[in-house]
């Protein structure tokens, strides 16, 4: 379990690091908290022939609050976002989803640009790019551009980007709403999720106003639910509510079976959490209501 | 030489070590980073080997082509089958055991390969880096054969044969019979049964199997550094396989990091590499990856067992029958063989109960898998979940409470030495005591209690109960494993007192965690008179100790430890001697403590060392026949060794919404007989159950119908963390045994009980929708299918 060979470069500048990759012809690969490119290589399932390390490139780890969004810089930690005043108090939803993510020692290394860029299906930050309408930048040879996360995440651990460009900040918009909530299921702490939804409502005191909804670990990417959004405003706000939601989630979805959970499993957690992501986002929307 | 008589309790008359809580000598070099492991081993300009291993799972190799690796940068050697036939002897399993088939052990796969992560080809490089990128230039060609994954399948007449000079798959067969089973069947008022299975499991200590040889030109010899548990038996192996005599091959067993049976038996990659060393004259090391630590090394369990309980209508049960089929994987192990794991399943499946007639047969079937080997609790893991489930089903259909079940049919005090059916004799043991320990730690009819108010509101609450006895310590009457020619009945102390006055007593037995360097450090301090920082405890360097077989079965504190206590006794005789001749007074008014030999009643006395000097380093002080060498030696063979026994409770709760199995509460009162160390003890019960929840709820190595493993790492293969372990209650009941010290075996208790008790809670959490739980780990998909099947069920009826 070592990886074949490579080359490193550990360059100054995103620039700098756009060339390295320019000039390994497709070939190389961006290293950035190693929690889950250095296990593919020890693997021989990655063989790139350079490593472009971004950890020495500075002004790419920032929290930054613009008003109507914040900007996270692609080589920001786990732990950072999870112990961010500024993100506590503004995307509420990732700060509580940050716990979440893998264990502490993995989190003081991993970053959000690494994590996007991974796409595991059953990672958070994905899930909350979609959540949130996150707006990905990146730069590559022809200069910058933004991607939607909707289009960012292809396929299971596939990303829509060029070989040779580089996640430089993710934008999250803050959200309005008077009620949300986070829910997930792992078989251990800090596992990858076998279901997880993120939820957020906006209502007045009779009645839903808006919702936003993600889940994960139920298809090859995460997924924002736009028909099931539109489908729990129409409903009635009642008592039946949330057992009526968890059978549209649950309707949306048909994950495959694999070796920790068979897909009706996985749909019967997703209707779980669903239920209960439910009656915490209308509580706590009571209260604000 | 041998003494089987129990030991005098009066010999140590205040004990001041045995029954302390002393922290761990091993302790300040393992926490900080100075602990010695094998892949710590540094030799002169050290080799590294890499293994090409096979990813077919059974296949004819028609060509191994090594031209281009043996080219690559940095590689010494290329070593196939062919290439080092005449560089060793196959080493054997034996046993004398009727129906078994002894399959040989070679390092490399020669002709055709068995499993999936089998060696086929070694590359010996200047790195592990270069060893492994050459290791993709070896070409190989295979003529695929039919794999065999199933063991019930392998079975089947027509099945492909592993091993066709076995002529069959089924390498070793067996029936136990007492009494007559169909007749009391018949006559049963209750009958109750069903096939119960444990699934493969890995041991996954957490140092993967690690073996330096370094070779010493000046004399041809070699030194094996092994992560075993086992280096007695190793060396023997190989000094026979090779062909080298024992003072050319010193095996060392260093600090070795767990080994839960992992490392208890002889490996192809040890040989090999005592091979290559000896073939290039050079030092070479080699440490599993963890993907080939859980791939290659021996696994657990894998049975399949298909019982019956019969009761009378007072609930006692009157009769057994099982069919015990397992899945032993690729090969027989050396020396324990492919018998060990099913064989015991059978001769321990009547447990602690007074069960009249019996018939239980195994067989132990080949498959395209790696071998199952010993792993801690071995066998009774599998027979004490079986048993004690059926102990549940037979008191749920009779209407008696579990803990009353157990009561009515546990072996009682007066009844001891007992025979079960199977031929196990049980020695006095608390098997009652324990019983009532537990219920009372647990608060069990309080428990009950709130079991009632729970399932009230709808939550699914069970408790359950596994009782079970073990044999720990055996002597030279019984075979650990069946029919096996290696003696494990005994164990030799070798204590000495150098010119400095200090201690060193080595043993054979030797420690991969279990605190041996202390334990064994607290029996000497106390029978010896010594203080016990001034002792060192020195194991597992063939070197430097006596013959042994090494540490597994739970023997090493009964065999050692008895070992220790007569030699120190025939040490503490010498020095009263010296002592005498020095302090001018009778041997009889000496006492030793704390290193001292005092005259009873006075201020006179004199040090260990004052004695050495006087012995060693003085040719006046001593007349010369008083000079006699501060050195004992005593083996030691407790002849039948000595049961241990434990009953553990577990209560459980089950999230309807999510299937999973939260433990709120989980106690263990076991009797070990006396207690060396508490916090050992402890430690040992601790980590034991945290291994069988992992049995319980988590652990599976999941092979598919191809003989491909799917959970082959970490994030696949489930282990429980600390959030999965809950706090525990952990009650002693200390009856003395009858061997020297009155100690009993314990290192293996926890895995044993604690996957029974746990399916025993879980059976009774899910008694509303009346679900029986009979395959392990329960995972919260195995739960969910359950419940949605006992719902589709329900809806049927209605
Ligand atoms: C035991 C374990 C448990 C885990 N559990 C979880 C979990 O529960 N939830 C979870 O979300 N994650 C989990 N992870 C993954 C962890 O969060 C990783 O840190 C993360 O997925 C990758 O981030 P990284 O910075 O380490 O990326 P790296 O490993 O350095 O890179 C990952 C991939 O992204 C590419 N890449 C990295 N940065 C960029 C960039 N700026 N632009 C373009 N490409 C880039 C790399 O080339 C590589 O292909 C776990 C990891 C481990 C080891």
């Amino acid at each position: 379990m070592k990886p074949a060979k490579f080359d490193y470069i550990a360059p100054s500048t995103v620039d700098l690091a756009i060339e390295a990759l320019v000039a390994s012809n497709g070939e190389g690969k961006v290293l950035a908290g190693g929690q889950s490119l250095l296990p593919l290589l020890n693997f021989r399932m990655a063989r790139p022939s350079i490593l472009v390390d971004l950890n020495r490139i500075e002004g790419l780890s920032y929290i930054e609050d613009r008003e109507d969004r914040i900007a996270i810089g692609a080589l920001t930690r786990h732990r950072d976002l999870e112990h961010s005043p500024l993100v506590a108090a503004r995307l509420p939803v990732m700060s509580a989803a940050m716990r979440h993510v893998a264990h502490l020692a993995i989190r003081n290394r991993g970053t959000i640009g690494g994590s996007l860029s991974h796409a595991d299906p059953a990672a958070e930050l994905p899930m909350l790019a979609m959540f949130y309408d996150a707006s990905i930048a990146v730069r590559g040879p022809k200069g910058l551009r933004t991607i939607a996360a909707e289009d960012f995440f292809v396929d299971a651990l596939t990303n829509c980007l060029e070989p040779d460009e580089i996640v430089v900040e993710v934008e999250f918009p803050v959200l309005d709403h008077d009620g949300w909530a986070f829910e997930e299921v792992a078989r251990r702490f800090g596992d990858f999720a076998l279901a997880s939804i993120a939820l957020s409502v906006r209502r007045t005191e009779t009645k839903l106003e808006g919702a936003r909804i993600a889940v994960m670990g139920v298809a090859d990417t995460p997924l924002r639910l736009r028909e099931a959004e539109q489908e729990l405003v129409a409903l009635p706000l009642d008592a039946q509510l949330p057992e009526r939601f968890s059978e549209i989630v649950a309707s949306k979805v048909s994950p495959n079976d694999d070796l920790h959970a068979s897909g009706e499993y996985r749909t019967h957690l997703l209707k779980q959490l669903s239920k209960r992501a439910l009656r915490t986002a209308l509580e706590a929307g009571e209260r604000t209501a | 030489m041998n003494s089987d008589r129990p030991a005098n309790r009066s010999d140590v008359l205040r004990p001041k070590n045995v029954g302390a809580p002393i922290r761990r000598t091993e302790d300040p070099r393992l926490l900080t980073g100075s602990g010695e492991y094998t892949a710590d081993r540094m030799p002169d300009r050290p080799l590294h080997l890499a293994f090409l291993r096979s990813g077919q799972p059974h296949a004819k190799i028609t060509r191994i082509d090594t031209t281009a690796a043996s080219e690559a940068a940095g590689v010494v050697a290329v070593l196939t089958a062919e290439e080092i036939v005449d560089d060793f002897k196959p080493v054997i399993p034996f046993s004398r055991m009727a129906n078994y088939y002894a399959t040989p052990i070679l390092p490399l796969a020669s002709g055709k390969v068995r499993y999936v992560g089998e060696a086929i080809a070694a590359i010996v490089a200047t790195s592990r880096y270069l060893a492994e990128d050459a290791l993709e230039l070896i070409e190989v060609d295979y003529e695929p054969l039919k794999p065999i994954a199933r063991a019930e399948l392998a079975v089947a007449e027509d099945a492909p044969l592993l091993h066709e000079e076995a002529g069959t798959n089924v390498l070793i067969a067996r029936e136990f019979k007492k009494g007559d089973v169909g007749k009391d069947m018949a006559a049963a008022a209750v009958r109750v049964g069903g096939r119960f299975e444990m699934t493969r499991k890995a041991p996954l200590a957490m140092e993967p199997r690690s073996y330096t040889a370094e070779y010493e030109k000046r004399r041809d010899a070699l030194t094996l550094y092994t992560s075993s548990n086992i280096p007695g038996i190793i060396r023997d192996a190989i000094s026979e396989s090779l062909s080298l005599p024992g003072h050319r091959l010193r095996v060392v067993a260093p600090d070795v990091g767990g080994s839960f049976g992992s490392k208890g038996s002889l490996y192809p990659e040890e040989l090999l590499i005592c091979i290559a060393a000896r073939r290039l004259r050079r030092s070479i090391k080699w440490t599993a990856d963890r993907l080939e630590d859980i791939s290659s090394s021996s696994q657990a369990f894998s049975e399949i067992v298909d019982a019956e309980m019969g009761f009378d209508a007072n609930g006692t049960a009157t009769t057994l029958q099982a069919d015990v089929i397992g899945d032993v994987g690729a090969f027989s192990i050396y020396p324990w063989t492919c018998g060990l794991e099913p064989v015991q399943v059978v001769s321990f499946l009547p447990g602690p109960y007074k069960i009249q007639s019996y018939r239980g047969a195994v067989r132990g079937v080949a498959t395209c898998k790696p071998p199952t080997g010993p792993y801690r609790g071995v066998g009774r893991p599998v027979s004490t979940f079986v048993c004690e489930r059926l102990m549940d089903m037979g008191a749920k259909a009779l209407g008696i409470d579990p803990l009353e079940i157990r009561r009515r049919n546990l072996v009682r005090a007066e009844e001891f030495p007992y025979r079960i059916a199977s031929g196990i004799i049980w020695d006095k043991t608390g098997f009652i005591e324990c019983l009532d320990a537990a219920a009372e730690a647990a608060g069990y009819v309080q428990l009950r209690k709130h079991q009632a108010h729970a399932r009230e509101s709808g939550r699914l609450f069970g408790i359950g109960i596994a009782s079970y006895a073990e044999l720990t310590g055996i002597g030279s009457r019984i075979a650990v494993a069946p029919g096996m020619p290696i003696n494990t009945g005994s164990e030799t102390a070798k204590i000495t007192i150098d010119s400095t006055g200090a201690i060193t007593a080595a043993f054979g037995v030797a420690s991969h965690g279990q605190g041996l360097e202390t334990t064994l450090g607290q029996i000497i301090a106390d029978d010896l008179g010594a203080r016990f920082e001034d002792i060192r405890v020195v194991q597992g360097d063939s070197d430097e100790v006596p013959m042994s077989t090494g540490t597994y079965a739970s023997r090493s504190a009964v065999l050692g430890g008895g070992a220790a206590k007569h030699a120190s006794a025939i040490l503490q005789a010498k020095l009263r001697r010296v002592a005498s001749h020095l302090l001018e007074a009778s041997t009889e008014d000496l006492e030793v403590t704390d290193g001292k030999v005092a005259v009873l009643g006075t201020d006179r006395s004199v040090t260990f060392k004052q004695i050495a000097k006087a012995v060693y380093s003085d040719m006046k002080t001593l007349p010369v026949d008083a000079r006699e060498e501060l050195t004992a030696t005593y083996t030691y063979d407790p002849i039948n060794g000595t049961t241990a026994a434990a009953t553990h409770i577990a209560a459980v709760e089950i999230d309807p919404a999510t299937c999973f199995v939260k433990i709120h509460k989980f106690v263990v009162a076991e009797d070990c007989g006396r207690i060396i160390n508490p916090m050992i003890v402890d430690g040992q019960v601790h980590g034991g159950v945290a291994q069988g929840i992992g049995a319980a709820l988590f652990e599976e190595l999941i092979y598919d119908d191809d003989g491909q493993l799917l959970s082959a790492s970490l994030v696949d293969y489930v282990i429980p963390s600390a959030p999965e372990v809950p706090l525990m209650d952990v009650v002693h009941v200390e009856s003395e045994s009858a061997v020297a010290g009155g100690f009993r075996g314990m290192g293996e208790g926890g895995t044993i009980g604690a996957p029974a008790a746990i399916a025993n809670a879980i059976a009774d959490a899910l008694s509303p929708f009346d679900i029986d739980v009979s395959i392990l780990p329960m995972t919260p998909e195995r739960i969910f299918r359950l419940i949605q099947n006992a719902k589709l069920k329900a809806k049927e009826k209605s």
